[in-house]
């Protein structure tokens, strides 16, 4: 294993929008330009703020604050609900254009995404990646609206690149090499460090790693012993070098959902509805992926901050809107009182499979027909064209939610 | 809060097709009232798929107040959705 830095030419490009989804509602509300904004699921006061603008973030606005709260250090702040659809076609503008760089690009959420500039043609690599973050930066602006801004990073590795691009928030762009490598840890705390919050920073304060820097000369054999006690010791050892360890997808292991309840005084009854509201959407994400699963897994935040939750595996298969629910509502029968945030998981999943090898074959076969035929109906009507009688009135209290972290959904 | 008011109100629409990053610009718009309103800027198109109705959305402003108009692709009609002001 090297321990030398990576003096590779930096060819990985990391593009981030700037408080996202609130640059995209100043970009759509001309009027909210240049006014502290915070964007959430619910305009109610105990809301929690999902992004915030810049000029609301220098005020100490915080993502996951509560409305209320930021309201106290900012009294004009403004609340605007999320708009799903809006950041989906930001989203795909961005992605359209970092492919016209290179054909191996990866949106790692809604709002940033990588090029490597290393699958490019001949003729995009001689070009200075400086200028092209700069082009980009202005296609931005001149393909979606003038008021975006990125931060652009640009280094040997996509941590290193990521790194770049928060160095100078908003609208920076930088470049981290082997040569400025150090200059740069030597400004950061550890928890600056993507991937290193405060668990991660505990396990390396106890072997006396206080800074980034410290970090960076830690020996890898060091680092797996004594820091992370797994082969992530190593992949940190070169990461922070610059080597590429993160070029790599992991497989779906669950898919879920969850909600918090609008009001504190819902009756069981109301609360289930919402459940199979949950179930029905879980249903949906899981058959887009082509995927069924095996387990079913509820939980239940209550408002004197407990947490319960159960779980059931089971030997066949299921993919149906109507399965999870019922698997989830026998669950939920064990459920305490006083909830306050709810919660449906499928796991244990595998790819969908041909019902007629099953004992049960027909029977599946037929669900699956009225299931795809469902699916069909809604896709071409529009979401929840058909759902379950009881969940009617539930969808203007459920809805639908930004997939962060994940892009399968967008 | 800022003061934002929902609606589904049918309005005429004058509406310039050209070029560039909006082809389609709505420009000026008559609420039911009869009160007529400019549009000084469009601030993001987006579409927004209703099972395979394609609706596209403008959101636009006056310079007073935002608007988010929607014109149906499949019954070529225009809707004010979306009304927004005070931002005090």
């Amino acid at each position: 294993m090297s321990k030398a830095y990576n003096t590779d030419r930096p060819l990985v490009m990391h593009i981030d929008l700037n408080s996202c989804f609130a640059t995209v509602e100043q970009q759509s509300r001309p009027l909210l330009r240049g006014r502290p904004v915070a964007v959430v699921n619910r305009r109610t006061e105990n809301t929690a703020i999902i992004t915030a603008s810049y000029e609301a973030k220098k005020y100490g606005v915080k993502v996951g604050m509560r409305f209320k709260e930021a309201k106290l250090l900012v009294p004009d702040i403004i609340a605007v609900e999320t708009d799903p659809a809006k950041y989906r076609f930001v989203y795909h503008k961005m992605m359209d254009m970092m492919k016209t760089y290179s054909p191996h690009v990866v949106m790692k959420s809604i709002d940033e995404g990588v090029i490597d500039f290393k699958h490019a043609t001949a003729q995009m690599r001689a070009r200075d990646l400086r200028d092209i973050g700069e082009e980009i930066k202005q296609r931005m602006k001149d393909e979606i609206g003038s008021a975006m801004r990125c931060n652009v990073g640009i280094s040997t590795n996509r941590f290193l690149a990521k790194t770049a691009a928060g160095l100078h928030k908003p609208d920076g762009l930088d470049v981290i090499t082997h040569e400025n490598l150090r200059e740069t840890f030597a400004t950061m705390e550890l928890t600056d460090l993507t991937g290193i919050a405060k668990h991660n920073e505990h396990r390396l304060n106890a072997v006396g790693i206080e800074t980034p820097l410290q970090f960076l000369d830690a020996s890898a054999e060091i680092l797996h012993k004594m820091v992370f006690k797994s082969v992530c010791g190593e992949e940190w050892h070169q990461r922070l070098r610059g080597y590429e360890v993160d070029d790599r997808e992991f497989d779906l292991k669950t898919v879920g959902r969850q909600y918090v309840l609008e009001s504190p005084h819902l009756s069981s009854e109301k609360i289930l509805q919402r459940l199979h509201h949950l179930a029905e959407s879980v249903g949906a994400k899981l058959r887009s992926q082509n995927k069924v699963a095996r387990g079913v897994f509820v939980y239940v935040k209550t408002y004197e901050r407990t947490y319960w939750h159960a779980r059931r595996m089971c030997e066949m298969p299921f993919y149906s809107n109507q399965a999870i629910y019922a698997l989830a509502s026998q669950l939920f029968a064990g459920a305490p009182g006083h909830i306050r945030e709810i919660g449906v998981s499928c796991y244990e999943l595998g790819d969908d499979l041909d019902p007629q090898l099953s004992l049960f074959g027909d029977k599946l076969a037929t669900e699956k027909q009225l299931v795809a035929a469902i699916d069909e109906l809604n896709g071409r009507y529009g979401d929840r064209t058909i759902h379950a009688a009881d969940t009617l009135g539930t969808g203007m209290y459920v809805k639908q939610k930004i997939p962060f972290g994940s892009t399968r959904y967008l | 809060m800022n003061d934002e008011t929902l609606l589904n109100e049918r309005i005429e629409v004058i509406t310039v097709f050209g070029e560039g990053l909006n082809p389609c610009r709505p420009v000026r718009f008559r609420r039911s009232s009869g009160r007529e309103i400019e549009v000084t800027e469009i601030g993001l198109r987006h579409p927004s798929v209703q099972g395979r109705r394609m609706i596209h959305i403008f959101d636009v402003t006056d310079g007073g107040a935002d608007y988010r108009l929607e014109f149906d692709s499949e019954r070529l009609t225009w809707h004010l959705t979306r009304e927004a002001d005070h931002y005090e």
